[in-house]
């Protein structure tokens, strides 16, 4: 199998077939991350979606690192992006309601547990744990991505990763 | 490193869910636009450049022909121009439009371009 850095490579020479690799290795990634921090899966899809043609934009700029956590970076500056779009929408559109977390893409028990728990997270917590934890970014790369200080992504990951466990545990046991 | 490797268990979770949702029709979904994009954007280029050296390949003719008529008078040295003499007024606007057209398109190209 071709490394990351290889395909990055060669897709920044223009060859749509190296990208197509890496969205077909890295979509899976992409797209629990946005279902992880959008509302529900169809905006979760057109942030994949948006993350992965703005990597085709700025494939070049890849330095190596994990590709995963390159591609994860940029699914949040979208979700970011449409979440900017979505609250000047609700300020004009007074009709609107709002839809409530869609769990649809979560298919086992355990995946329902642990969508469930990740939804009783505080925000702020909620997108830590998953930059950290899910999407696989140091704590040093979150703290770059949202600009929290550093010290608080680490505060935010230790008390949502044990607030998970104590959820899942308490489920489990149920 | 350390306090970044406590959470193996749940990383595992989250990678179980994510491997779930992999599907051929976002491959498409994503690789549809970019297909589309490249199939104009070859020609596009190709085309643009092509008729950009036509043009200038085609100017190179009437460009000796000016040279070998106007030789005797290019005699003048840069020194020999008066400041302020080169009067914009007099050029033709149509000539103006079409060299800030052609700038802000490559502008546009090179921004749009891939970094």
């Amino acid at each position: 199998m071709k490394p990351d850095i290889d395909l990055a490579r060669d897709a920044a020479s223009g060859q749509e077939a190296a990208f197509e690799a890496l969205v077909r290795r890295h979509q899976g990634a992409v797209r629990g991350t946005a279902r992880r921090l959008a509302r529900h899966a169809a905006e979760a899809d057109d942030i994949a979606q948006a993350a992965f043609l703005t990597a085709w934009r700025k494939i070049a700029s890849y330095r190596g690192g994990s590709f995963k956590a390159w591609i994860c970076t940029i699914a949040y500056r979208e979700f970011l992006q449409a979440r900017r779009k979505r609250k000047t929408e609700v300020e004009f559109d007074e009709g609107a309601h709002i839809v409530a977390f869609d769990t649809s893409a979560a298919r086992l028990p355990e995946h329902l547990d642990l969508e469930r728990a990740l939804k009783t997270l505080p925000e702020n917590q909620r997108i830590c744990v998953v930059l950290c934890v899910a999407s696989g970014l140091s704590h040093a790369e979150a703290a770059t991505a949202t600009g929290f200080p550093l010290g608080t992504v680490k505060s935010h990951v230790n008390r949502g990763v044990a607030a998970l466990r104590k959820q899942l545990a308490a489920e489990g046991a149920a | 490193m350390q306090s970044e490797e406590k959470y193996d268990d749940l990383t595992a979770l989250f990678e179980a869910q994510d491997a779930a949702l992999d599907s051929e029709v976002f491959v498409d979904r994503v690789m549809q636009p970019i297909r589309k994009r490249a199939r104009w954007r070859g020609p596009l280029l190709f085309g643009a450049g092509g008729l950009g050296i036509g043009a200038a390949l085609s100017q190179i003719g009437g460009l000796f022909d000016i040279l070998s008529v106007r030789a005797a008078s290019l005699t003048h040295s840069f020194d020999d121009v008066r400041p302020g003499s080169l009067d914009f007024s007099t050029f033709d606007p149509l000539w103006i439009g079409a060299v800030v057209i052609m700038v802000m398109s490559c502008v546009a190209i090179v921004a749009s371009e891939r970094t």
